[in-house]
């Protein structure tokens, strides 16, 4: 098992700059999981980890060994790629055993390893059958039977779900987090799925553009933004973003009639800024009553997801809608008047210039 | 699907497979007439109309391979009982078998050796073109080669020249650098004919191999030639299969470069059988059989890589 040190690296291919100095630790047997849109850089960044990408510049270390301009065969690492990866002529057996027979393991020791790993991954049965004649999840189980059996330093995936159904998804997910909690290895896994990343990841790491966003842990990254990009990308339903201005203690969204007011404190450091200001706000903290009271404002509804659990109700206020997220049932329908609060201790100002979250540090 | 067909479809269908029959029958016609011929006396070759039903027979392939001369005088009985069946067939058309006049040994005709000198020459240099067009394919397709484009298009711009316009030039450098009826001479000649076609073709066949096949390969511990021969090549096998027949039957059938380079050590077949034809009456059983013989290699090598072939002629290596 290994810590993996990741150190201004920059990539570019021909003009296009795809990592742009980028710098994170993953430590030993965390489960780290790079996030963002397609094409922001994970897969690069994957690949210049696992040595099939070299950097421009910059370096990268696994266990404090410079590894940067060592061939891919000499890092010790394994990759999981979405698809493709299983060879077409060789059995499942064969297939596992491959990275076994490179480092010239005896043949028993080799079956051994092979049966324990299909064990693990419940694909025992199909050891005898080509990929051709497997699921897609099979595959995939075969694909990361074949990345573990070495016991490599660390496990790479480059979205090994992506290329699965919606269900199977869900009971993979749980498998591979079950696997990482048996086995313990350094393990970076990408993917554009937010879900994936909360319910898998130990840390989140979020690229958009070749940048680094922000890191932390799921709930860190939702629960606290560094910035509007983030708070976009996760969470479902999407945060409301609005523009906003400051009138007195009342914040109010540009288009609405009337404000929502929060208590001064929460407003110190939306006060500091000059410029223009959006709020955030997840559909949770937006809340809504039937009757009129104290904070809140009237508003229409006039869509509503009923999504089994709960319901995902639009609300018009003015010219501008909110999303808020409601018990199921709590509105009966679309034209109903309710009246909205926005919960202060879950609302973000950003800088609209700099997309920066206003809070700062916290 | 085994769905209903409407009549119409069953009519379709009808239509195409008579014209798939009266198009094979078309194309077999030679092959049924050569075949033919070359079980024929020779007498019966060439009536017109032609035969159809007669008494096959053996001995043009017995001539094909012996040397044999006109019989000036009619063996005796003796000497015509003793012959064995096959000199007994070339006294009945007229002619003897030329023997050696000491050791009385059977003189053979050039035919076996051009055949091997055919099967040398296709076979190595089919090996020489599919394995370093190959190579020279994986190279463009997986590397960043600096004017890539241009040079595809040089090695494909080989091939624009009808290759007989060359073949004064190249018969006059053969000569000085002496590779002039050698084997080595003609396997050179035709592994840089169908080098370039193997790179095109072989390129096509890699580019369809996702790349992750390799590197799962490199991140598992192989170097790029362990990773190239154990994964690239399984999965580039159908496609070389399809490049090497086609490949061997343009080297096989080869006959201009074979005939100005070559006269006796490296003849090949193609040029021989037609000569045959110059020397006396031409005797066209013996050319049939001969032709009939040069046909049934190609025949061989398509049978064994037919389960390629069906997959490679449609140009796609991979199934997704
Ligand atoms: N081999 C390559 N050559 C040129 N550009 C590339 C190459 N690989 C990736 N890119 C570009 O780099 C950017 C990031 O790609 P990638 O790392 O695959 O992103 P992601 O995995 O986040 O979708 C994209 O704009 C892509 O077009
Ligand atoms: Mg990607």
């Amino acid at each position: 098992m290994a810590q993996i040190d990741i150190r201004n690296v920059q990539k570019f291919f021909g003009q296009h700059q795809v990592l742009k100095n980028l710098n994170l630790t993953i430590e030993d047997g965390e489960f780290v999981v790079m996030l963002g849109q397609s094409g922001g850089g994970k897969t690069t960044a994957l690949r210049a980890i696992a040595g099939l990408e070299t950097v421009t510049s910059g370096k990268i270390l696994i266990n404090g060994t410079e590894v940067q301009d060592r061939k891919a065969a000499d890092r010790d690492i394994a990759f999981v790629f979405q698809s493709f990866s299983l060879y077409p002529h060789m059995t499942v057996r064969e297939n596992i055993a491959f990275p076994l027979r490179a480092v010239r393991m005896n043949a028993a020791d080799r079956d051994k390893a092979v049966s324990e790993v299909a064990e693990t991954l419940q694909i025992a049965e199909h050891l005898n059958r080509k990929p051709s004649a497997l699921s897609g999840g099979d595959m995939q189980r075969v694909a990361i039977g074949r990345a573990l059996v070495r016991r490599p330093q660390a496990l790479l995936m480059d979205e090994p779900l992506g290329v699965l159904d919606a269900k199977l998804r869900e009971q993979m997910r749980a498998e591979i987090k079950r696997l990482h909690i048996a086995r313990g290895s350094t393990s970076v896994y990408v993917t554009h799925d937010q879900i994936e990343a909360m319910s898998l990841a130990d840390r989140i790491v979020i690229l958009h553009d070749g940048v680094l966003q922000q890191v932390g842990p799921p709930d860190e990254v939702y629960l606290h933004p560094t910035n509007l990009f983030v708070a976009k990308f996760v969470g479902s339903p999407v945060m409301n973003v609005n523009a906003v201005r400051l009138e007195g203690n009342s914040v109010v969204i540009n288009g609405a009639s009337q404000g929502f007011h929060f208590p001064d404190q929460m407003l110190g450091h939306a006060r500091s800024t000059a410029g223009e200001m959006t709020l955030g706000v997840r559909p949770e903290a937006v809340l809504l009553s039937h009757q009129p009271s104290d904070g809140f404002v009237e508003a229409v509804t006039t869509n509503i997801e009923p999504l089994g659990s709960h319901d995902i109700v639009d609300v018009r206020l003015g010219d501008t809608v909110l999303r808020a997220r409601t018990e199921s049932a709590f509105v009966s329908g679309e034209g109903q008047k309710v009246w909205a609060r926005i919960d202060p201790s879950q609302a973000h100002f950003f800088d609209t210039a700099t997309g920066l979250n206003l809070r700062g540090a916290n | 699907m085994a769905g209903v067909r409407t009549p119409r479809e069953i009519l379709t269908n009808r239509v195409a497979i008579v014209a798939v029959f009266v198009a094979l029958a078309i194309m077999l016609t030679p092959i049924y007439w050569i075949a033919s011929t070359s079980f024929k006396p020779r007498n019966l070759a060439t009536t017109i109309p032609p035969t159809v039903v007669f008494e096959p027979t053996v001995s043009p392939f017995v001539k094909l391979f012996t040397k044999r001369s006109q019989l000036r005088e009619q063996p005796t009985q003796e000497e015509y009982d003793a012959a064995p069946w096959w000199e007994q067939m070339v006294f009945d058309g007229g002619e003897k078998v030329v023997r050696n006049r000491r050791s009385g040994e059977v003189t053979m005709s050039g035919y076996g050796d051009r055949f091997t000198n055919s099967l040398i020459i296709s076979i190595v240099s089919t090996v020489l073109a599919v394995s370093m067009g190959t190579l020279t394919a994986y190279g463009f397709s997986r590397f960043k080669v600096a004017g890539e484009d241009d040079w595809l298009f040089f090695i494909l711009s080989t091939r624009m020249l009808p290759p007989v316009v060359v073949a004064i030039p190249m018969f006059l450098m053969y000569r000085v650098v002496g590779l002039n009826d050698t084997h080595l001479g003609l396997i050179i000649l035709y592994t840089a004919f169908n080098l370039s076609f193997a790179v095109w073709i072989m390129k096509g066949f890699i580019d369809e191999i996702p790349r992750e096949y390799e590197e799962a390969a490199l991140v598992d511990g192989y170097t790029r030639m362990q990773a190239f021969f154990k994964v690239v090549l399984p999965e580039a096998l159908t496609g070389m299969a399809a490049t090497a027949v086609f490949c061997f039957i343009t080297a096989w059938n080869e006959y201009a470069f074979a005939l100005i380079m070559t006269n006796r050590n490296a003849q090949t077949a193609p040029p021989y059988i037609p000569s045959q034809v110059g020397s006396g009456l031409p005797d066209w059983t013996v050319i049939a059989a001969g032709t009939l013989l040069f046909l049934i290699p190609v025949a061989i090598f398509t049978f064994l890589l037919r389960n390629h072939l069906l997959r490679g002629m449609s140009f796609g290596a991979i199934r997704k």
